[in-house]
């Protein structure tokens, strides 16, 4: 492989000595790889990758690559292009420009058949399992049964996990279904699936996204062991922990490209975090810190002038999720005039329900919310609404908006009925375009027309219709729900900035985000979630990772930890 | 993508498909004949001729138009609202039979009023018989496509049974007695038998027309796109949908009291040729609005119309203009691909220039297309 | 009295047997996500290739042949439009359906143009299975059907083995509950969905081209009588699993059979409203059971590589 160029270095005026030494083809001679082994040749090398959606770069000119036995880690923000450039290596995308060798040869993979035929496998973020059918069946479909048989071959298939399972620690049972399994589980079958193909290389996105602490612990513990036995891995994050922990080298990407690859053991989160983000985030966050600074000064005396009172309060409330299963289990929590609650959690322990009760999308089985004094169960969604609540679903895309419908008349989706955007009986389509116009105005929404359906916007463009509309109602209280999942960086940005705005002028912000940076960063007060009950609540003074994140799994601390 | 100004609206491919695909369709059916032995030409010339060729022909077709296109906006209203009302045949039937009931009774003799009775019998008919398999929708979440069907047949068999007995007119055949004279739709225009139907079927397009304007229009229509949108804003789904596929019902029923009032003056088995079944097609053609349905209600009428003369004349069956149907309606799913390709690509490239008149630089630029 | 019933019996399973070949065929199609509303238009193209076919040749093996393919084509239409042009696929569903009623009638109408005297072909006779055709009365009710219905019965097993004992039948299943993953465990989506839709349509005509050249010897218009339908029922409170779907199939077969029993036995009840029973039995059953339906997780959603 000759020196095909190195990779290209961001405008980002960040120098380190790390970041413009390395190149795909120079390594430096005294990395200390895993498992010993000494090829000088890459097991796997992308030159040149560029892959495009539309008019969006998401893959610029990239070049990756991954030695034998060692733990490669992906970095960067939402949409830097992490997940596109292995997508191209599975075979999902076929990019505009660039060449990948494996184990030295130039090869052409048209689809995840062929990848896997190279011996390169992916674990994906959302799990892609059949919850209706058995461990055994997930793994084995689409392959050929030994002696080209037509059948089925369970028994031989169960022999084989179960072999796998214990080389690599990763208990499971092949007849199980995996509908009941944990998430945890779910991700070791998902695992075994890979590792079941006789793989070289396997790739893990975002891996962590949905474990506790400790299952996360137990899965590095499994790379390791994979990696012992020959296996090479790249796994892809945003997370910089998660990077420092596991991965023995780095590449960081950002808005496309590659922004430079450094030995895991010579960096810092820090450091790393100046590549992710740039420089533009590193301001702003410093902007979001004063904000925040000047937002501490202001609430508790703002609190302590309206008597603490409290425009949110859930009361040993108990609830069911859609499989029946007890989601909510005496939940208490309170949220004041003019503070942000963030919720802490692994997905899945309750978030959704909670917010869906204080909505009047859901039942409650018993316990008291309050709104503002009032108590609001049995109310209809509407009637809350009415009473003061913005609510900005989890869901955008299927519950927050409705994709056929233009702006203008999703932006009326919660007020039709009223005056002036309707009369007696008919919609009034002036009044509709007029607030149309106002909310896009108010809220740059880029679009190039108020009549086209919505659902050529982007993600962030279609958020902050749902905020618009959500924010440009009278209300006391605002749940966020997972606000800025999906978003770039400059619209994450300026929903945070319109949180923090609510929160100034006295709403109660019931925050319910999975990035628990995020949480960190906004909240005033964090409460952890787990299994349906809060662990535990923090002031954001006190709060950090160490004691939120055994409450995350479940661990109780000392209450004065 | 071109588009070109013709009357002031922005045309585009979109608007060029249902007419390619006729054409298409009109092409396929012209080998079909070919193949048979029939010279296309001729056959083709005959059906316009048979439509629209004399002043008896266009008020032939005029009187066609009005049944399917009633039941066109019957089907059109459920199928917006993503209610797939399979059974506007079934419906249509239970309508003519509420008509018949008023146009025999006493009441059917007063005048002028004893119509619009008729017609409202047979709105409440049909509506109440589309009311089963809503009901079972809302309350059990049984899917109405495969209930509308099945009841269709239930009804036919108990219109069947009513005609063989309990509504039978004396004589041999099955047929009711006739309704009073002043319980008839009246006739437009002299020696046709275009009859005042018209007016109610323009009242229908006009009505459904203002429905999706309204307020309640725009709650049907938004439980039938969005459900867990709906649901979120606030929105009566179960009201919804029982209005809905009542409307629906109501209107396929206002087609049976209008045949029964306009055309035959009892009720028959033969009532309908099946107009419930071509509506789903008129429907999934026009359903976006209720001048696409007129539209496509007409040109169907015109090849039905058209076909009984190529009969005549011919000898080619009817089930030719149904194939004919069919195959436009494939065509133009086929040709609806086409403007889910072109359409985004087009809003991308507008986007680029309009995007200095809608406002100012905040941060990154929005990632395109990607959403989540 | 005992006789009457073995003959409603024996009845019912033969009048079963058109929507059971097709409810068969149409769950290997939903079971690989997509759902094909237009059965019944298939089924009639079915009755009629098989019909137009037996008659030409006067073999009714080509007929039978002539029933397969013919469906089989439509299928593919469908295909088309739900998988590779992925249009909605109740309404690619509907066309189907309109399409193959209009073609049927057509394509019989000009071949035969109107005749005072429907033409015919000689039915498929009765097979007597030696030995096991004399034991009373399973003998008559199980062991004495044409060949067509010998083969619905092996039909059952075999769609069963097929959907759940194959390497195939697994990669079907996977792409109707979670496309994507089959996708990237390399199975080509597309073409199992290919697949399975013309199977369905091939069933369709087996079924169809037993109500031709078994029941009645020829062809009309209405001649499914909306058993195309029954088939979707059927599928439905079946659960997508074969020896139920039968079960489905033979309420509707058995309430026919003994409709027809009764009126040839003379009874008060009107016959249209027994008449109604085969159609309102189903509404009934599907009331009772749609809730709790297991459909195939992807079922009706069309896919594409890379699409969320």
């Amino acid at each position: 492989m000759s020196d095909a160029g190195s990779p290209p270095l961001s405008n980002s005026n960040v120098d380190h000595p790390a970041y413009t030494s390395s190149s795909p083809s120079n390594p430096k001679p005294s990395q200390p790889f895993s498992a010993g082994t000494q090829d000088d040749q890459p097991v796997l090398s992308m030159n040149g990758i560029t892959c495009r959606f539309n008019e969006v770069i998401a893959n610029n000119d990239v070049y990756f690559d991954l030695f034998r036995g060692e733990i490669h880690g992906l970095l960067g923000e939402n949409g830097a292009g992490k997940t596109t450039l292995m997508s191209v290596l599975y075979g999902l995308y076929k990019p505009e420009a660039g060449e990948i060798f494996v184990k030295g040869k130039r090869v052409d993979v048209k689809s995840p058949l062929d990848a896997i035929s190279l011996g390169i496998a992916m674990v994906h973020q959302h799990f892609l399992l059949t919850p209706s059918h058995t461990v055994t069946e997930n793994i084995i479909v689409g392959l050929k049964s030994p002696g080209r048989s037509i059948f089925l071959n369970t028994a031989e298939a169960e022999k084989r996990i179960l072999e796998l399972s214990r080389k690599y620690g990763l208990k499971i049972d092949p007849k199980a279904i995996v509908g009941d399994l944990s998430v945890g589980e779910q991700q070791r079958v998902e695992i075994i699936k890979a590792l079941y193909r006789d793989i070289d290389i396997l790739i893990l996105d975002e891996p962590t996204s949905m474990l506790t602490p400790v299952e996360e612990k137990a899965l590095f513990s499994t790379l390791s062991a994979m990696v012992k036995a020959g296996l090479s891995i790249i796994f892809i994050t945003h997370k910089l922990k998660e990077v420092i922990e596991a991965s023995t080298r780095v590449t960081v990407l950002r808005g496309g490209k590659v922004i430079g690859t450094v030995m895991t053991a010579q960096t810092t989160e820090t450091e790393l975090a100046k590549l992710m983000i740039g420089r533009s985030l590193t301001q702003s966050l410093a902007q979001s810190q004063e904000e925040i600074q000047a937002g501490i000064q202001k609430s508790p005396s703002e609190r302590a002038s309206a008597g603490l009172a409290n425009v949110l309060e859930l009361k040993n409330v108990f609830a069911l999720n859609n499989s029946g299963v007890q989601a909510l289990k005496d939940l208490s929590l309170t949220v004041s005039k003019g503070e942000i609650v963030g919720i802490a959690g692994v997905d899945g322990n309750g978030q959704s329900e909670l917010a869906e009760i204080v909505s009047g999308l859901r039942k409650i089985q018993s316990g008291q919310v309050f709104i503002d004094g009032r108590n609001i169960v049995g109310m209809s969604p509407k009637q809350i609404r009415q009473w003061g609540l913005a609510y900005i679903p989890e869901d955008r895309l299927n519950t927050g908006l409705i994709l056929e419908y233009s702006i203008a008349e999703n932006l009326i989706l919660d007020r039709w009925y009223t005056r002036p955007y309707s009369g007696k009986i008919f919609l009034n389509k002036h009044e509709m375009k007029r607030f149309a116009e106002e909310i896009v105005s108010n809220f740059d929404v880029r679009t190039p027309s108020l009549d086209i359906q919505v659902r050529y916007l982007s993600g962030g463009n279609l958020q902050k219709i749902v905020l618009g509309r959500e924010l440009s109602r009278e209300h006391k209280l605002l749940i966020a729900h997972n606000p800025t999942r999906g978003l770039d960086v400059g619209a994450a940005e300026y929903v945070r900035k319109q949180l923090f705005k609510q929160r100034d002028s006295g709403v109660g912000v019931l925050l319910l985000s999975l990035d628990l940076d995020e949480i960190l960063l906004v909240s005033d007060r964090i409460a952890v979630i787990y299994a349906g009950r809060v662990m535990g609540v923090f002031d954001r003074t006190t709060a950090d990772v160490e004691k939120i994140g055994p409450l995350m799994g479940g661990y109780v601390v000392d209450a004065n930890a | 993508m071109t588009t070109t100004l013709i009357l002031g609206k922005r045309l585009s491919f979109k608007h060029i498909v249902p007419f390619l695909s006729g054409g298409l369709a009109f092409l396929v059916g012209g080998i079909i004949l070919y193949a048979a032995g029939v010279d296309p030409l001729e056959a083709y010339a005959l059906l316009i001729k048979g439509s629209l060729g004399t002043t008896r022909a266009i008020a032939d077709t005029l009187v066609k138009t009005i049944s399917l296109l009633i039941t066109g906006l019957a089907v059109a209203v459920a199928f917006k609202c993503k209610l797939w009302n399979i059974g506007a045949e079934g419906q249509l039937y239970m309508g003519a039979l509420g008509g018949l009931l008023v146009g025999i009774a006493v009441v059917g003799m007063i005048p002028v009023v004893s119509v619009i009775f008729v017609l409202i019998a047979g709105i409440a008919f049909g509506a109440m018989f589309s009311l089963v398999p809503a009901v079972l929708k809302v309350k059990l979440g049984v899917s109405e496509i495969i209930v509308t069907v099945l009841l269709n047949f239930v009804a036919l068999l108990f219109i069947s049974y009513l005609l063989h007995g309990p509504i039978k007119a004396p004589g041999f055949l099955p047929y009711s007695p006739d309704i009073f004279p002043e319980s008839e739709l009246p006739i437009l225009v002299e020696h046709t038998r275009l009859h005042a139907g018209l007016i109610i079927a323009a009242l229908a397009a006009i009505f459904v027309h203002f429905l999706w304007k309204s307020k309640i229009g725009f709650e049907l229509k938004s439980v039938g796109m969005n459900i867990s949108a709906a649901r979120y804003a606030g929105m009566n789904i179960t009201k919804s949908i029982l209005i809905t596929m009542a409307i629906s019902g109501g209107l396929a029923g206002l087609t049976g009291a209008v045949l029964l009032a306009g055309v035959q003056h009892r009720l028959i088995e033969g009532i309908s040729p099946g107009y419930g079944f071509i509506a789903v097609i008129i429907a999934l053609l026009g359903r976006e609005n209720a001048l696409g349905v007129c539209l496509v209600a007409f040109f169907f009428a015109v090849l039905l119309a058209g076909s009984e003369s190529m009969y005549r004349t011919l000898g080619i069956p009817v089930a030719f203009a149904q194939t004919l149907q069919a195959l436009v309606l494939v065509f133009v799913l086929i040709g609806e691909v086409f403007t889910r390709i072109h359409l985004p690509k087009r809003i991308k490239r507008v986007d680029e220039a309009k995007l200095e008149n809608l406002g100012k630089q905040v941060g990154a630029p929005a990632e395109r297309g990607k959403v989540e | 009295m005992i006789d009457f019933i073995i003959g409603i019996v024996a009845s019912g399973i033969r009048m079963s047997t058109p929507s059971l070949f097709a409810a068969l065929g149409e769950n290997i199609a939903e079971r690989s996500g997509v759902l094909n509303l237009g059965v019944e238009g298939m089924m009639l193209i079915g009755a009629f290739a098989g019909f137009i076919g037996t008659f030409v040749t006067g073999n009714v093996i080509i007929g039978i042949m002539f029933a397969i393919s013919g469906p089989m084509v439509m299928a593919a239409l469908m295909a088309f439009l739900s998988v590779s042009l992925r249009t909605n696929q109740l309404v690619a569903g509907l066309a189907i359906w309109l399409l193959g009623v209009g073609l049927a009638a057509l394509l019989y109408r000009l071949t035969f143009g109107v005749v005072t005297v429907a033409p015919t072909v000689p039915t498929i006779p009765p097979l007597d299975i030696p030995f096991l055709s004399s034991i009373p009365i399973l003998g008559p009710i199980i062991f004495h059907h044409d060949a067509m219905i010998y083969l619905a019965f092996l039909l059952i097993p075999l769609t069963h083995i097929f959907l759940f004992k194959t390497n195939i039948g697994l990669k079907i299943r996977t792409v109707g509950e979670n496309p994507k993953q089959a996708d990237t465990l390399g199975v080509n989506v597309n073409r199992i969905r290919y697949m399975s839709v013309i199977i369905g349509g091939a069933f369709a005509g087996l079924g169809g081209s037993y109500i031709a050249l078994v029941t009645t010897g020829s062809f009309s218009e209405d001649i499914a009588a909306g058993q195309g339908w029954i088939a979707l029922a059927a599928v439905i409170f079946g659960r997508w699993r074969p020896f139920w779907i039968v079960i489905g199939a033979l309420v509707y077969g058995m309430v026919n059979a003994t409709v027809l029993g009764l009126q040839s036995i003379g009874t008060t009840i009107p016959f249209q409203f027994l008449l109604m029973l085969p159609y309102l039995l189903p509404i009934a059953i599907l009331a009772a059971t749609f809730k709790k339906s297991v459909a195939p997780a992807a079922l009706a959603t069309p896919y594409k590589r890379g699409e969320r």
